[in-house]
């Protein structure tokens, strides 16, 4: 079987050519990306990028303008209306604010054609894990944003969706219900295919199985979050302190060094280098330092991080 | 069921939405003790005192007072010409009779002498020096006062004769022409004002739908596998819900203030029901061009008159004539269709018609109901549905 045809099988969501416009301005310009069963895709792009768009059309709730989004491999094929197997968690919290959180969630149950039964147990269930079972009877009105938020994201996932999609699951909420959240998500994996947009580069980074940095509409990059760190941007920085008070061989030593990564700076006592994927080169670092009759007092790295390569992608401008 | 989730959904936001759903209920009752109390309040209404200082007098053991029998025979008279909008008091004082006349709140005072009784007794006994004055007393260039002492000399007359045994060839017979007739204008103006509770189904109807649009709940909706529908449908039973509790609410007090239900119930609850779902299709339009409450409450507004003031709900009104069909005539408010409705309801609870009388208008109801279900249907899928 060749990466073609795996990739094809494990397919849920194809997008080609996907466009939208409003008027003049090309919200999402001919974007190609798969989404596979099972994984975590994470959508990170600055405000306008246009996230919200892909992920509104994915849904059905808007019209591409071009393009097309095919749903492939999809285990209840019977069912016709494929909207109804997905769960979404808007940007915004959508809810029937005069409806207890119980109510409402058992009301979309019911819209989801659930039996009383089954549609009452999912909502004590979910209510339960979102921590919202002391709310279970308040109006929605009267929740706090973060509850809200959380309320919300029951909602998605009423109906035990096959596809779950999570537009800024964690805006609003506190560190507390975030790891909830997260360990949430991170529970549901493999089991349901998410996607997930978000401004929180660390919860992309530890959710994520791939990430598709978009801006203007465009897919920048595309791929697991490790291997964007190790390959784009400026890579890992290492500021490395000598114990000697003046370098032997200071020339060699760097020269030597400049064959393993690019870029070597040495200023007083420290050697600064910058490298992708620098962390692997460490041993040979020291190995070096240590054969030019010189010793490491203290090492000090600041890993490329997914923010570091989102912003090398996407620039400083503010949108 | 999806359409009982629906229902117990909807009622419980009508009811937490509570300032929407007394809008609604309050506004005909509201209007019909209007009603009733202009209407009190411009018929006529004529206000006589008699103040009885007779003293009597003794015959065979036993006290007998003709004042007493006078104020007696009044009251007799009163009850008996229950046309005439002439009520009768007596007083037991001067000054507070005298005060009452001069703030208005009585047109005449008749005084009955101490003597009365004595010159009754013994009609011989008059003469020039002795006799009996019975005094009238009010502001006599109020015409209140005139119309209320000719009632109160009528009465003495008819006394008079009975105590007198003497035949009067002339009697007095007063047929009047307007207000104080039989024609009850509050009994022309209920059935309208019913079918007024109903028209007001169009803000609470209209909210009900435009707030799943102003929240975007409508989206989660969408998503799910309700359909339209049968989403409308469920708005719908509530609200035909509310519509019957206005229209029972405003039968209530009408009754309650004297309008006299005639006809069948069941066909005033079938032309009830029909106008619900009929205000509901228009409710349909109406959140269409809007997009949230606040519009609705702004928008609606001329909707709402057009619908209370041009097709007889408020008050009863004659339309021009555009032309016939099958000898029904068609007019302009004739597009609206409450004022088939209310045409109906005068038939049935005034005149007590049957329903086969109704037929005609039944069937207008039903095909503006149907046109504007259509247009209803058409325009908010085209505004709130459309995926864009
Ligand atoms: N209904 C609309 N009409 C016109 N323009 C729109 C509409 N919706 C989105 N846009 C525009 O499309 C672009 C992409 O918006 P989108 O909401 O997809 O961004 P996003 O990536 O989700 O941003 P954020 O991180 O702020 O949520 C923006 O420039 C926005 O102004
Ligand atoms: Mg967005």
């Amino acid at each position: 079987m060749n990466t073609n045809q795996t990739e094809d099988n494990n397919t849920v969501i194809n997008i080609s050519h996907l466009t939208k416009s409003f008027g003049d301005l090309v919200a999402v310009d001919n974007l190609d990306l798969r989404i596979f069963q099972g994984e975590v895709f994470g959508f990170l792009g600055p405000n306008g990028a246009g996230k919200t768009t892909t992920i509104n059309m994915i849904c059905g709730l808007s019209k591409p303008s071009g393009g097309k989004i095919i749903f492939q491999n999809y285990s209840k094929q019977n069912n016709p209306n494929i909207r109804a197997q997905i769960g979404i968690c808007p940007q915004e919290n959508i809810f029937w604010p005069k409806l207890t959180c119980r109510e409402q969630l058992h009301f979309m149950g019911r819209m989801y054609k659930l039996s009383a039964g089954l549609s009452k147990k999912r909502t004590t269930d979910l209510l339960e894990m979102m921590g919202l079972k002391e709310k279970s009877n308040v109006l929605a009105d009267k929740l706090s944003g973060g509850m809200k938020r959380r309320l919300n994201i029951c909602m998605a996932l009423i109906h035990d969706p096959e596809i779950l999609v999570l537009d800024e699951p964690e805006a609003g909420l506190d560190p507390q219900s975030r790891v909830l959240v997260r360990d949430f998500i991170i529970s549901l994996k493999r089991d349901k295919t998410i996607i997930l947009t978000t401004h929180n580069m660390d919860e992309a980074d530890r959710l994520s199985d791939r990430v598709a940095i978009i801006d203007h509409g465009r897919l920048l990059s595309l791929n697991t979050p490790s291997w964007l760190k190790k390959s784009i941007g400026e890579g890992d920085l290492v500021e490395i302190i000598l114990e000697t008070e003046k370098f032997q061989r200071a020339d060699e030593m760097v020269n030597s060094l400049k064959k393993l990564c690019k870029q070597v700076k040495f200023s007083e006592k420290a050697l600064i280098i910058k490298s992708k994927g620098l962390i692997g080169l460490i041993p040979g670092i020291t190995e070096i330092i240590n054969n030019h009759g010189n010793k490491v007092m203290e090492i000090r790295l600041r890993e490329n991080t997914l923010e570091d390569v989102f912003i090398y992608l996407t620039g400083r401008k503010l949108r | 069921m999806k359409l009982l989730s629906v229902i117990n959904k909807c009622t419980r936001e009508q009811i937490r939405n509570f300032w929407i759903l007394i809008l609604t209920v309050s506004m005909a009752p509201f209007f019909v003790f209007i009603y009733y109390l202009i209407i009190e309040s411009t018929k006529p209404h004529y206000d006589l005192l008699i103040l009885n200082r007779d003293n009597g007098i003794q015959t065979m053991g036993a006290t007998i007072n003709y004042g007493d029998l006078l104020i007696q025979s009044a009251e007799e008279f009163e009850n008996d010409t229950s046309e005439i909008p002439l009520s009768i008091t007596k007083s037991d004082n001067k000054h507070t009779a005298l005060k009452r006349l001069r703030t208005l709140k009585a047109d005449a005072l008749v005084i009955i002498p101490e003597n009365f009784s004595e010159v009754i007794h013994n009609p011989d006994m008059a003469n020039d020096t002795i006799n009996t004055e019975i005094e009238f007393i009010g502001d006599l260039t109020n015409i209140n006062y005139m119309i209320s002492a000719i009632w109160a000399n009528e009465i003495l007359n008819q006394y008079m004769q009975e105590l007198t045994q003497e035949n009067k060839p002339i009697k007095i017979k007063e047929t009047s022409l307007g207000f104080s007739g039989s024609i009850n204008d509050f009994d022309l103006v209920v059935p309208g004002i019913l079918i007024l509770s109903i028209i007001m189904l169009m803000f609470s109807a209209t909210v009900a739908i435009v707030t799943e649009v102003e929240q975007k709940t409508i989206i989660r909706l969408k998503l799910s596998k309700i359909t339209a529908f049968e989403f409308l449908s469920g708005v719908s039973i509530v609200q035909i819900v509310v519509g019957l509790v206005s229209v029972l609410l405003t039968g209530i007090i009408a009754h309650w203030l004297g309008f006299d239900f005639r006809g069948s119930f069941w066909s005033l609850l079938l032309i009830a029901v029909l106008t619900s779902v009929s205000i509901i299709a228009f409710s349909l339009i109406l959140a269409a061009i809007t997009k949230t409450v606040s519009e609705v409450l702004i928008v609606g507004n001329f909707p709402l008159f057009l619908f209370m003031f041009f097709t007889g709900a408020a008050f009863p009104l004659e339309a021009k004539e555009l032309f016939t069909i099958a000898g029904y005539s068609v007019t302009l408010p004739g597009l609206m269709s409450p004022s088939h409705a209310i045409i109906a309801l005068r038939k049935i609870l005034i005149l007590d018609m049957g329903l086969k009388d109704v037929v005609p208008e039944i069937i207008a109801v039903v095909l503006l109901t149907i046109i504007y279900f259509l247009i209803g249907i058409w325009a908010f899928k085209a505004r709130h549905m459309k995926v864009e």
